[in-house]
C-alpha cells in the first residue's frame, strides 16, 4: 500500500476523521483570534498611550512574541506551566498560546488601524466634551476596526495554518489525525495531501472574503 | 438685506453687552518646542460679541483660539471664562469643552455616523440628554442651518458646505457659550462658502460670542464688531472693522490689507 502515492478510496475512508480535526482547528482558531483580539485591543491601546506605564510592557509584550518562534512559545505554556503549578489540558494550553500570540499581532494591526484615522477626528470629538475612553469607543475605533477587517481577517487565516503547530502537543487538530493516519498506514501522500487539501478548502474562501469586503469598502468610499 | 442683519444684531447686542469679559487671555505665551507661537496675548472678548483674528498663515491665530477650549496647552500666562481660570484644578476640562463649541477648518463630521447621530452623539454621551429629546433638539438645529431634510444621510453623502453646516449645528448642540471657528471657509469651493457665512451671520444675530479666524474679509467688515490682526504670535493691530480695513495704523497691518483686499 505504501509508496502509491495518492489513493482516493483511502482519502474517502478517513476524510470524516481529518474533518473532526478541522474542525477542532477551526476551533481553536477562533477562540484564540477572539482572545487575541481581545488582548491586541488593550495591547495596541496601551502601545500608543504617552504613558510608559503602558507602552513599555506593551512594547515588551510585543516584541518578545514577535520575536520567538511560536512553536518554542507553545512548548514554555505546554511543559514550562506545569513546572510552576499551573497545569493546563493539551486544549487549553493551546488555545492559551495561540491566543498570546496572535494578541501580539493583533495589537500592532490595531496600533497601525487607530493611527490611520485622522487627528481631527479626536480633537472634533474631545471638542464637544468627550473624554479619552469615549472618543475611543465611539469615534476611533469603529472606525478603525473597519480598517483592519481585512488585516484581522488575515490574521486569522494566518493563525489557522499555524494552529497545526499545536500538533506537537497532541492536540487531534486537522495536522495530527493525518499523522496518525500515516502512522497507521504507512502511506505518507494520501493523508498529509488530504490535510493540505482541507487547509486550502478553508483559506481560500476566507481569503476570497477578505478580499471582497475589502473592494466593497473602497466603493463605499 | 445684509445691511439690514448687520443693523438688527448691533441694536440687539447692545442690550446683552454689559458684564465682564466672557474670555480674557493675559499675557498668554506658547511655544512649540523652540518656535514660540503666542508672544504675550493679551484679549478680552465680551459676551454677545464677534471677534475676528486676522493673520497671515503662521501668525498663530488658530493657536490662539484652539488654547481657549485647551486643545492646545498654554506655557504662560492664564485664561479665564467666565472669570475662571481654565486651568484651575476644579475646572474640568471635558466640562469647559461643552461650553466652548468649535469648528475646524476640514468640518472633522465623523464619517461612520449619519448626520442627525453625530449632532447627538455628545448631547446623549456627555450631557446625558435622552436619546428622544436629543434627535429633538438635533433637528431643531437641522432646521437652523437648512438641512433638516438630510438628517439621515451620511456626511459623504453631503457637499463640503453642508457638511460644515452640520459641524457647526454639532457644535451648538452643547449649547455653548462662546463659538471658535478655525478658518471654516478655507477648504470649501468658492460657491459653497456663502452658504456657511450666512449660518454663521445668522449665528452672530442671535446674539452667539464668536471668535472667527477667517480669510474672508467681507465676513469680517459686516460681522465682526471688533478684528485683531496677528503676526508672528504677536497681536499687531485691534480695532472695529471699518477703522482696520481702512486706516491701518501699523506698516504689517497696513502690508496685509492692501495685499488681500
Amino acid at each position: 500500500m505504501a509508496g502509491q502515492g495518492f489513493q482516493i478510496d483511502l482519502f474517502i475512508k478517513i476524510l470524516p476523521e481529518l474533518l473532526r480535526g478541522a474542525a477542532i482547528t477551526v476551533q481553536l482558531t477562533a477562540f484564540s483570534v477572539a482572545i487575541g483580539t481581545l488582548i491586541g485591543l488593550f495591547a495596541g491601546m496601551a502601545r500608543i498611550s504617552h504613558y510608559k506605564i503602558f507602552n513599555l510592557p506593551s512594547a515588551f509584550y510585543v516584541e518578545v512574541i514577535r520575536g520567538t518562534p511560536l512553536l518554542v512559545q507553545i512548548m514554555i505554556v505546554y511543559y514550562g506551566l506545569p513546572a510552576l503549578g499551573f497545569n493546563l489540558d493539551q486544549y487549553t494550553s493551546g488555545i492559551l498560546a495561540l491566543s498570546i500570540n496572535s494578541g501580539a499581532y493583533i495589537a500592532e494591526i490595531f496600533k497601525a488601524g487607530i493611527k490611520s484615522i485622522k487627528k481631527g477626528q479626536t480633537e472634533a470629538s474631545i471638542s464637544l466634551g468627550l473624554n479619552y475612553m469615549q472618543t475611543m469607543r465611539y469615534v476611533i475605533l469603529p472606525q478603525a476596526t473597519r480598517n483592519i477587517l481585512p488585516a484581522l481577517g488575515n490574521e486569522f487565516i494566518a493563525l489557522l495554518k499555524d494552529s497545526s503547530l499545536v500538533s506537537v502537543i497532541a492536540i487531534s487538530e486537522l495536522l495530527r489525525r493525518g499523522m496518525i493516519v500515516y502512522s497507521r498506514t504507512y502511506d505518507a501522500w494520501t493523508p498529509l495531501l488530504g490535510v493540505a487539501l482541507i487547509y486550502l478548502c478553508i483559506t481560500i474562501p476566507l481569503s476570497r472574503a477578505v478580499q471582497f469586503i475589502e473592494k466593497r469598502w473602497e466603493i463605499h468610499d | 438685506m445684509i445691511k439690514k442683519i448687520s443693523m438688527k444684531k448691533k441694536s440687539e447686542k447692545n442690550i446683552i453687552s454689559n458684564g465682564g469679559p466672557v474670555i480674557k487671555m493675559v499675557n498668554v505665551t506658547k511655544s512649540f518646542g523652540e518656535l514660540v507661537v503666542l508672544r504675550n496675548i493679551n484679549v478680552e472678548i465680551k459676551k454677545g460679541e464677534v471677534l475676528v483674528v486676522l493673520g497671515p498663515s503662521g501668525s498663530g491665530k488658530s493657536t490662539l483660539i484652539r488654547c481657549i477650549n485647551r486643545l492646545e496647552k498654554i506655557n504662560e500666562g492664564k485664561i479665564l471664562l467666565d472669570g475662571k481660570d481654565i486651568y484651575s484644578p476644579d475646572m474640568d476640562v471635558h466640562k469647559l469643552r461643552t461650553r466652548v463649541g468649535m469648528v475646524f477648518q476640514q468640518f472633522n463630521l465623523f464619517p461612520h455616523m449619519k448626520v442627525i447621530d453625530n449632532i447627538m452623539l455628545s448631547p446623549i454621551k456627555v450631557k446625558n440628554i435622552p436619546k428622544d429629546k436629543a434627535k429633538e433638539e438635533a433637528m431643531e438645529l437641522l432646521k437652523k442651518v437648512g438641512l433638516e431634510d438630510k438628517f439621515n444621510s451620511f456626511p459623504h453623502e453631503l457637499s463640503g458646505g453642508q457638511q460644515q453646516r452640520v459641524a457647526i449645528a454639532r457644535a451648538l448642540a452643547m449649547n455653548p457659550e462662546v463659538m471658535l471657528f478655525d478658518e471654516v471657509t478655507s477648504a470649501l469651493d468658492p460657491e459653497l462658502v456663502k452658504g456657511v457665512l450666512e449660518t454663521m451671520k445668522e449665528l452672530a444675530t442671535m446674539g452667539m460670542t464668536m471668535v472667527v479666524v477667517t480669510h474672508e474679509m467681507g465676513f469680517a467688515k459686516e460681522v465682526a464688531d471688533r478684528v485683531i490682526f496677528m503676526d508672528e504670535g504677536i497681536i499687531i493691530e485691534e480695532n472695529e472693522p471699518k477703522e482696520l480695513f481702512e486706516n491701518p495704523q501699523n506698516p504689517r497691518t497696513q502690508a496685509f490689507i492692501s495685499k488681500i483686499l
